[in-house]
């Protein structure tokens, strides 16, 4: 029990840090202005209704949500907006503590490198650094985190007959309903149903088997929804740049190259975001360390970054080698049922991320990573244990440095979130230019009143925080 | 006990650097709210340092607070340079290379003169900021003694120093 409650307050510490960094970031102009301009408009249910009929994407409680906060504001945009973040993370860091289950010294020691994983992740710095003016990267998180809750938390002590049978219809009920909620979020919110199809393939029954198959035909109709009936379809290579090789390709560059036959593109985005989670290389579809370091000049932060990233996926490899056994004999324990959960939602983001990869959609991977790392470091510690001593010295060292690269990613994302918020204010201070340059200047008097009390928001009344300077910052992934 | 203090050890090289980090963010932040500001340049004393910076949040709010952005005023040497410790904001922006800044510094009234804009157009030649040479001269060569600007400004330094 003790150990439980030392990880909860090492994580109200952490969130708290976190928490007051990301009352530092203000509600941006791009992503965010026009977002709030539009979602004013009209009733709630109009404003989600003709989010149905878009092309290109279909995210229409993105919307809705953003509409009810922006209700619950009453005008205190700053206050809201970053509170929710804040609330956001405390009850993503919560979740992920009753994923792992700190229990013993183990477990407990495994927590801060598993909350400096989830925090200093590359794909996480996108679910704080911005918001539109809700990140709904980090909604799916929350989504995601708690369907591997519902899907792997246990029955607890066996009920009378007639209350388990309505305990299980109302788990199956929750996990329909949060599928539903995270997939017409944003697109990453598919993996809701992945999280829920692969713990009950590792013997995880928190959801029924009927529960199972409400999640598969949810899903089914998801596609049929959106490209049968809807006709969404989905966002095309003239879109956006995306990286490639070395560098980066323009949308003209991506249709001269690979409009005919999208395929070969579409499978060097499947790949390259699945090695991301586990190497943080490449970024974005571009090799970066890799050409620097082949230039002789990589990056000190790059580095931190990879050599993090390639320890943690060494312990999650020699995790999998000595439960191998008990994995071809179907046996899994919860702690194995976590890791093979990440292992199958790497592979799905990375498919979902087929037409276009970045950092911030490999998130929903990126956190199941910093949960598998955490069961996988526990074990690894109480392995250490049995090694001869030389193994054991090694072992420990090489545990050092792990944890050690993994918070200085961590400090990273916190001075990434600092530079954010400066960039930020940054916009909000040209933010007149900027309009005029995209031909949005407002004239309708609650949009310029919006604009103006946001930008009050960003320049006045939360003010830039002093700006961290120096050469050690390059040392630090932001 | 050998395996007592392999598992203390191994803990403490787990959690330790992690546990350590979260210390120094959460007394940098806390620090940072009693008024100390470790590792960072700021807070800026004035217009001009917050210009210099190139913190256009910064300037904006110290204009509306009634600083003026004409006026010759001490800039710290970690801001633009040991040699450029007094200068006016106009002057320091030049120095951040943002032409943006010096396009709202304009929009708001700061240049309030022909001379004015002809001595910043002087000072971003000499320092080859050439995109906001051609925001402040229209696109037009300024008549300018090379390097006479600069020296006007570095000038202000080197008198205080004596």
């Amino acid at each position: 029990m003790k150990w439980r409650w030392l990880s909860y307050g090492y994580a109200a510490i952490v969130a708290a840090a976190m928490g007051y960094f990301l009352w530092d970031v203000p509600v941006q102009v791009s992503d965010s202005y026009g977002n709030i301009v539009t979602a004013s408009q009209g009733t709630l249910g109009s404003l989600v209704s003709s989010e149905f009929h878009q092309r290109a994407y279909l995210r229409p409680f993105l919307w809705g949500v953003i509409r009810v906060v922006l209700d619950l504001s009453r005008g205190h945009y700053f206050e809201w907006f970053r509170g929710w973040h804040i609330a956001q993370i405390v009850v993503l860091i919560v979740l992920f503590l009753r994923l792992v289950r700190p229990s013993t010294w183990s477990g407990a020691a495994a927590v801060p490198i598993g909350l400096a994983a989830l925090i200093g992740m590359h794909t996480f710095a996108g679910t704080v650094q911005e918001a539109f003016p809700i990140n709904t990267f980090m909604t799916v998180l929350i989504c995601a985190f708690a369907a591997a809750d519902l899907a792997l938390g246990p029955p607890g002590s066996a009920p009378p007959k007639r209350w388990a049978i309505m305990r299980e219809g109302g788990r199956d009920i929750t996990a329909s309903l949060l599928f539903v909620f995270a997939a017409l979020t944003v697109e990453s919110g598919l993996l809701v149903g992945v999280v829920f199809i692969a713990a009950y393939l590792v013997g995880a029954r928190g959801v029924s088997r009927a529960g199972i198959g409400v999640q598969l035909a949810l899903i089914a109709a998801y596609f049929v929804l959106r490209f049968g009936i809807l006709h969404v379809g989905s966002p095309g290579l003239e879109e956006r740049q995306s990286g490639f090789g070395f560098s980066s390709l323009s949308p003209d560059d991506l249709v001269a190259r690979f409009g005919s036959n999208p395929l070969p593109f579409y499978a060097y985005n499947v790949v390259s975001s699945w090695l991301t989670v586990f190497l943080s290389e490449p970024r974005g579809g571009t090799w970066g360390f890799t050409r620097d370091l082949l230039r002789g000049e990589p990056s000190p932060a790059a580095l931190v970054n990879v050599v993090a990233s390639l320890l943690g996926s060494l312990v999650l490899g020699l995790y999998a080698w000595r439960r191998r056994g008990d994995w071809l004999a179907r046996r899994f324990d919860r702690a194995d049922q976590l890791v093979l959960v990440f292992i199958v939602v790497a592979a799905a983001n990375a498919v979902l991320s087929y037409g276009y990869t970045k950092d911030v959609i490999l998130s929903p991977a990126g956190a199941f990573f910093a949960v598998a790392l955490a069961v996988a470091s526990r074990d690894f510690l109480e392995s250490i244990g049995n090694m001869p001593p030389r193994h054991a010295a090694a072992a420990i060292v090489m545990v050092a440095v792990l944890s050690a690269t993994w918070s200085v990613r961590a400090i990273g994302a916190h001075l990434g979130l600092r530079a954010s918020a400066a960039a930020l204010r940054g916009e909000w201070a040209y933010v007149d230019l900027w309009l005029e340059r995209k031909s949005h200047v407002p004239t309708d008097p609650s949009a310029l009143a919006l604009k103006r009390r946001l930008e009050d928001d960003a320049v006045r009344r939360h003010p830039l925080r002093p700006m961290l300077a120096g050469e050690w910052t390059q040392w630090f992934p932001e | 006990m050998m395996a007592v203090s392999r598992s203390a050890a191994s803990a403490i090289a787990m959690a330790g650097p992690a546990v350590v980090a979260t210390l120094m963010i959460v007394t940098f932040s806390g620090l940072e709210l009693l008024g100390h500001t470790p590792f960072a340049v700021g807070p800026f004393r004035n217009i001009a340092e917050a210009a210099g910076m190139g913190a256009a949040s910064e300037v904006l709010r110290l204009l509306g607070n009634g600083e003026d952005p004409n006026r010759v005023l001490p800039i710290r040497g970690a801001i633009i340079s040991s040699s450029v410790r007094q200068a006016t904001a106009l002057e320091a922006a030049i120095w951040s290379r943002r032409r943006e800044l010096i396009e709202l510094l304009d929009r708001r009234g700061a240049i309030v003169d022909a001379p004015t804009r002809q001595h910043l157009a002087c000072l971003a030649a000499d320092l080859d900021a050439r995109d906001i040479v051609e925001f402040l001269s229209s696109g037009r060569a300024p008549a300018c003694e090379h390097g006479r600007t600069l020296d006007l400004v570095l000038e202000r330094t080197r008198k205080l120093e004596q």
